[in-house]
């Protein structure tokens, strides 16, 4: 007894952490640890939507998909371009205490191009200002286009225009944290203007922030939100049912049984995914694909409402296009693609293969996570075109490479957007020199719209553009687009302002606890 | 008593050899490269790529990268996690090493309590009312996964009237019910086994002696007859305590306590090497410890077993 009693005694003394969840904490799950909390070397999800409490860009996209000033209150062209001035917001202050100014901007950039630093995904967004490409390599002390006018104005100029710039998610940090807190400063304390601080991170349970007062959008009425690092789906309804969670981002796996349950109705929230899915047909790798009516047949041989219904029991919306609902830039105008069992039979007819006689085999191929897509898929071509379709699962990180590498010629898959323009899927998977068009698909024309796209600051204008664009992919029938999966939460009655948007998480800085 | 620790510890040291090799060769041997599940859907980023796999050392070929490893190891370096940018395994493993061993040493002290009091009370009670219904325990104990009785538990102790949190690390609240459910089976396996052995031992001359000297059958029980059946009893606690540290993986997961099964799990489909490298080798050890500890304190209890006599 006297060593059960000991070991008691010892479970207890490891419990001295806090509890998380005393009054008015906002608790919601994560699925799994973020990687780090450092703000320059971030290219994750989890860590995404963690820091994005923490910290801020020069925009903000709003729950509604408008991208608004937040760091920086204007911007102008720069007078001998390509590039930008920037007016900073003034009256931002760090969570140290210190003012934003553009000293930081420059910090910031410089970090995340510093040669041998980790640079993130941000890395990426930097690659067109003027001496960035000196700078990585070592070749040269400072960044040649960044420049400070004064404290709170910076000239960035580029290589080439690129009018994304401003809305590119760069999270600008404290360029005096290294001096106060050390090198691993992050494990330790947030160095950002948003709306909450860094607290703790209790690696697979926690991680927790506080209110910042002092935050210039107003201090959250709340005192904090804690991240639960919870990988089980059925464990974070069970939170949430106990009252232990309030809000839960249901995962993929629970969403069926969340949308079927009457007692989750009221609290419901569906939302589509900022993900442009399709099934990608490489012309590269089989010859039918070449023909315009193989591909049309294949895409209205989809019933996209029957798949929104039944494999995903609702959890799921259609999509005729490659742009999506809720980010910037999104075509409204894509017709409805019509499930056509019989025209699909007569075009593949048409272009010689009747009843799918003459066609060579074809393995579709996607990972463990769409195996259901796959088979639905498969079948549904056999059945309905006798398509000699034959089903192959590969393992994650293999297929991503031999996707990139275009070696795959038949598969569903989906790009999750990374800034908020719907730029991010025409020109990163359709474009014909990205890296990222793993359909191979390729037309001139929409690489010249695109590129005159990317060198037109006018949102509306650009975003016609974009329509014209997308019209050319369609309606060369270049891809199929395919149901786009709903992200789905609940929310408890008693809390408000918060929600999820394409996007993810609405914003944190509003929420009300009652 | 050296000589035959000395044995075991060599012993040992050959098993956790044989098992760098496995566990190296088996995990490089999954499919999927850790840069490219680092780099993810930015896999096409080749520069980023080449910098990764040149920092932590996975340009190198197979056999290069192992001596490394076992080069890091004996200076007691296990490098840097994958997952977590720039954090040593170290610190990683820091986090959650205490965790399993303390859920499997609760649930097996609470599983000897539970399992040696019904055992023994079924043995006294042999074939009567009491007997038959601590059986009928324990074969419900026995043969309910885990799984199902977290479930069942969590449904009604957390969900339905609130007593107890559903999951989660850090109070003693929330480790009754994943030491709750770990003890269940392994206590019922305790209590079938101490029994068994009761009521061998109920049957021998000793037993017989003593209550003819009149002792009262309570001292006849719990002092004479119980020591006799600790023996057989330690041994197998060895082996259920190993049994109660393979099980917390899955507790771990359903109640989502940040412990050593758990990281195992999340490093290897994050192919994160040297973390997953570092658990298994790490559950190599106790395991290795435990029965070194279990094989000392039968050598201690029975003299017999170290002079390598039959027991």
């Amino acid at each position: 007894m006297r060593i059960i009693r000991l070991l008691l005694l010892a479970a207890s003394m490891l419990c001295v952490g806090a509890l998380p969840g005393e009054a008015k904490t906002f608790r919601l799950n994560v699925v799994g640890d973020p990687a780090q909390m450092d703000p320059i070397t971030v290219s994750e999800i989890v860590a995404g939507r963690i820091l994005n409490n923490m910290y801020e860009g020069f925009t903000q996209t709003t729950d509604d998909g408008h991208n608004i000033p937040a760091l920086a209150t204007s911007w102008e062209p720069l007078a001998p371009g390509p590039g930008f001035r920037f007016h900073l917001r003034p009256g931002v202050l760090f969570h140290s205490g210190r003012p934003f100014t553009a000293r930081d901007v420059k910090y910031t950039l410089e970090e995340i191009l510093r040669p041998g630093s980790k640079g993130g995904i941000a890395t990426s967004y930097l690659g067109n200002i003027v001496g960035s490409k000196a700078f990585k390599d070592g070749a040269a002390k400072d960044v040649e286009g960044i420049r400070i006018v004064d404290g709170l104005t910076i000239d960035i100029a580029f290589t080439k225009p690129d009018v994304l710039f401003p809305i590119y998610p760069i999270a600008f940090m404290d360029s005096g944290i290294v001096a106060e807190q050390g090198a691993d400063w992050m494990t330790k304390v947030s160095a950002g203007t948003g709306p909450y601080k860094f607290k703790q991170w209790r690696r697979s349970v926690s991680v927790d922030l506080v209110a910042n007062p002092s935050y210039w959008g107003g201090a959250p009425k709340i005192d904090g939100v804690s991240f639960l690092i919870v990988p089980s789906a059925d464990t974070a309804l069970s939170q949430y049912d106990a009252g232990e969670l309030d809000f839960v981002d249901v995962y993929a796996s629970a969403i069926r049984r969340v949308l079927r349950d009457d007692r989750y109705a009221k609290e419901l929230i569906r939302v589509p995914r900022a993900q442009s899915t399709y099934l990608a047909m490489n012309q590269n790798l089989y010859a039918p694909f070449k023909d315009k009516r193989v591909r049309e047949a294949l895409s209205i041989a989809i019933d996209r409402p029957g798949m929104v219904k039944g494999l995903y029991g609702g959890g799921a919306f259609v999509l005729n296009g490659v742009t999506t609902p809720g980010v910037p830039g999104f075509w409204d105008g894509a017709p409805e693609i019509k499930y056509d069992p019989a025209r699909a039979k007569a075009l593949l007819a048409e272009a010689g293969y009747p009843d799918g006689r003459g066609l060579p085999p074809i393995e579709i191929s996607a990972t463990e996570a769409s195996k259901d897509e796959l088979t639905y898929y498969a079948n549904q071509f056999q059945r309905t075109l006798g398509m000699p379709v034959s089903v192959k699962v590969v393992e994650r990180a293999t297929f991503i490479r031999a996707m990139n590498a275009g070696e795959v010629a038949f598969f569903p898959w989906g790009w999750t957007v990374d800034y908020p323009d719907a730029s991010d899927y025409l020109q990163l998977m359709y474009q014909s020199a990205s890296p990222y068009n793993r359909g191979r698909w390729k037309n001139a024309e929409f690489d010249r719209l695109m590129e005159q796209a990317l060198g037109t600051p006018n949102d509306a204008a650009r975003f016609a553009l974009y329509a014209r664009a997308e019209k050319i992919l369609l309606d060369d029938w270049g891809v199929a687009p395919t149901p786009v999966a709903a992200s789905v939460a609940l929310r408890k009655p008693n809390v408000h302002n918060v929600t999820l948007t394409p996007l993810g998480f609405s914003r944190f800085d509003k929420i009300v606890i009652d | 008593m050296w000589r035959f620790v000395g044995r075991r510890m060599a012993g040992f040291a050959l098993v956790l050899a044989v098992a760098l090799i496995v566990t190296f060769a088996a995990i490089h041997a999954l499919p999927g490269d850790p840069v490219s599940v680092m780099l993810s859907d930015h896999s096409a980023d080749l520069e980023m790529a080449s910098r990764l796999r040149a920092e932590y050392g996975l340009d190198q070929a197979l056999a290069a990268q192992f001596a490394a490893y076992v080069g890091d190891l004996a200076q007691g370096r296990f490098g840097l996690s994958f997952r977590f940018v720039h954090a040593p395994v170290s610190s990683v493993l820091r986090d959650s090493l205490a965790v399993s061993p303390v859920l499997a040493l609760s649930a097996l002290c609470i599983a000897i309590g539970l399992g040696v009091l019904g055992g023994v009370t079924a043995a006294i009670h042999r074939n009567g009312a009491a007997d038959t219904a601590i059986i009928l325990v324990l074969v419900a104990g026995l043969s309910i996964p885990n799984f199902a009785s977290a479930t069942f538990l969590v449904y009604l102790l957390s969900v339905k009237l609130s007593a107890l949190p559903v999951a989660g690390w850090g109070t003693l609240r929330q480790a009754v019910l994943p030491v709750l459910v770990l003890a269940i089976p392994s206590a019922a396996y305790i209590a079938r086994l101490s029994r068994t052995f009761m009521l061998e031992v109920l049957q021998q001359d000793f037993v017989r002696t003593a209550r003819s000297k009149g002792m009262p059958e309570r001292v006849v029980i719990w002092r004479h007859a119980l020591r006799n059946i600790l023996v057989p009893l330690v041994t197998s606690a060895g082996i259920i305590l190993g049994g109660l540290l393979s099980n917390t993986v899955v507790v771990e997961t359903i109640f989502n306590i940040p412990g050593l099964g758990r990281l195992a799990i999340d490093s290897i489909f994050a192919r994160d090497y040297p973390v997953a490298m570092a658990v298994v080798l790490l559950f190599v050890m106790f395991f290795g410890f435990i029965n070194l500890a279990a094989d000392v304190a039968c050598a201690l209890i029975d003299p017999r077993i170290r002079r390598g006599m039959p027991a």
